[in-house]
């Protein structure tokens, strides 16, 4: 069998062709184009609406300071959705610190169990997401007993679908750990949410008949 | 392959890996029951997670974002320099503030206030306006010419670029008295072949004696050059203390 070629590596070019340089003066376009996203990414980062709307305004703020200290060499080489993740995740690590001082999640790293015993009395309440369904709120409610740092890694691997590098890029961390956090998250969540979750049964089917 | 191993794979299974790691997992997994459920598991959490509903921010988010920008552009733009002319152990100097920080110092080199104040206007892109010098300004300076160096935050250099930033920074870190060459300089910066363009940013250093650009020299040790004139610079250097 012939050695499984790799694809190439995709050269890291900051912007599409004809794509504009980011800047303070098309900040407004920049607004436009990414808040949707990156409240989406708060709102599961967070579990609350009104924080994942201040965290956006709160962001967008920094990162509009940040490019007009940015020569146009660096905002010419600057990753702008990247970029945009991390400073979000940053004001949201910031907020969630300030508000809840402390953590239970982290020490249960070791003992995903001690998540489960933790269960009732979870840090942020996803309360004002509404809840479409039981599960959904299940799901919403198990993502938020995480730890940050793994909440993070889920939320953009399977809610904003963003690829291993990608994910190191935004963290600043070795892809190695992004995978180790990313499995590690969604172990736990499976401990949490038992067996059955996502599993959609035919109808009239007995759940454990599914194989 | 082990199954703890196949375990670990999973996520990377359903994106970029190789087609051999793929062959490998889905062998062991056709010959693993075990396995097999856990991989049906783990794919049961992403799906959850893949099919949570995205809620929309409330609409007028991007306008809020975009009102707010608008309005620090406004106070941005809008904070002027205040410049204002100080008598100094070394003679009358012109120095511009922003709130309570020097964003301008320049030896009174006769010039009028008006072309003084509008050629920092340009260099600074910022409005500059006449006033008085308050009492922690003249403090700030006396204490300046006593010891030769100033607190980082009494100054702004914020309206320059990162790399003028940095270079008149560097220099801050020679010791009263003392002088490195612009090669000293560009290396202490990350970039070390560009000795002539600190030599420019010295040149068009806003923030005179301040950032001491007087304590910058050539490889030789020549003072090569200053705004103000070599004598100027000269006599900077032997008040401080300077023996070369």
């Amino acid at each position: 069998m012939p050695p499984a070629v790799q694809q190439p590596p995709q050269p890291p070019s900051a912007r599409k062709a004809g794509e504009a340089v980011p800047s303070v003066d098309t900040f407004d376009h920049i607004v436009d184009d990414y808040q949707r996203r990156l409240y989406g990414f708060a709102l599961r980062m967070t579990g609350n609406r009104e924080d994942a709307e201040e965290i956006v305004q709160d962001a967008f703020v920094r990162a509009y300071r940040a490019l007009g200290k940015m020569s146009l060499e660096q905002r010419s080489e600057l990753r702008l959705q990247p970029w945009l993740y991390t400073i979000t995740l940053n004001v949201t690590r910031n907020r969630l610190r300030s508000k809840r001082p402390a953590n239970v999640a982290l020490d249960a790293l070791a003992d995903p169990d001690a998540l489960l015993r933790e269960s009732n009395e979870g840090p942020p309440r996803p309360e004002t997401i509404v809840e479409q369904n039981a599960e959904v709120a299940l799901v919403e409610k198990a993502l938020l007993q995480l730890p940050m740092h793994l909440r993070a890694a889920a939320t953009l691997r399977f809610i904003e679908g963003r690829s291993h590098p990608e994910i190191a890029e935004i963290l600043h961390q070795p892809i190695g750990t992004v995978k180790s956090h990313v499995h590690r998250a969604v172990r736990i969540l499976r401990r949490i949410l038992g067996p059955q979750i996502g599993r959609i049964a035919p109808e009239g089917a007995p759940l454990h008949a599914l194989s | 392959m082990r199954c703890r191993e196949v375990d670990e794979l999973w996520d990377e299974v359903r994106g970029a890996c190789t087609a051999s790691v793929k062959e490998a997992v889905t062998a062991h997994l056709e010959a693993c029951p075990p396995c097999q459920q856990l991989y049906e598991e783990y794919e049961g959490i992403a799906y959850s997670l893949e099919s949570l509903p995205q809620p929309a921010p409330s609409c007028d988010l991007a306008k809020k974002v975009v009102e707010h920008i608008a309005s620090i552009r406004r106070k941005d733009r809008a904070t002027p320099i205040v410049l204002t002319s100080v008598q100094t152990p070394i003679g009358k100097l012109y120095v511009g503030f922003k709130e309570s920080r020097i964003a301008y110092v320049g030896v009174d080199t006769g010039e009028p206030f008006e072309g003084v104040r509008s050629r920092i206007e340009v260099r600074l892109r910022r409005p500059v306006v006449s006033g008085e010098a308050p009492l922690w300004l003249r403090q700030t300076l006396d204490q300046f010419f006593t010891t030769w160096r100033v607190d980082d935050t009494v100054v702004d250099i914020e309206d320059l670029t990162p790399f003028e930033q940095a270079a008149l920074r560097a220099a801050a870190m020679i010791p009263p008295g003392e002088v490195r060459s612009y090669s000293w300089v560009a290396s202490q910066i990350g970039r070390p072949r560009a000795a002539r363009a600190v030599g420019q940013v010295m040149a068009r250093n806003p923030l005179a004696l301040l950032f001491p650009c007087h304590r910058v020299v050539d490889s030789q040790g020549d003072l090569h050059n200053y705004g103000y004139g070599l004598e100027m610079k000269a006599r900077l250097l032997k008040l401080e203390g300077y023996r070369g």
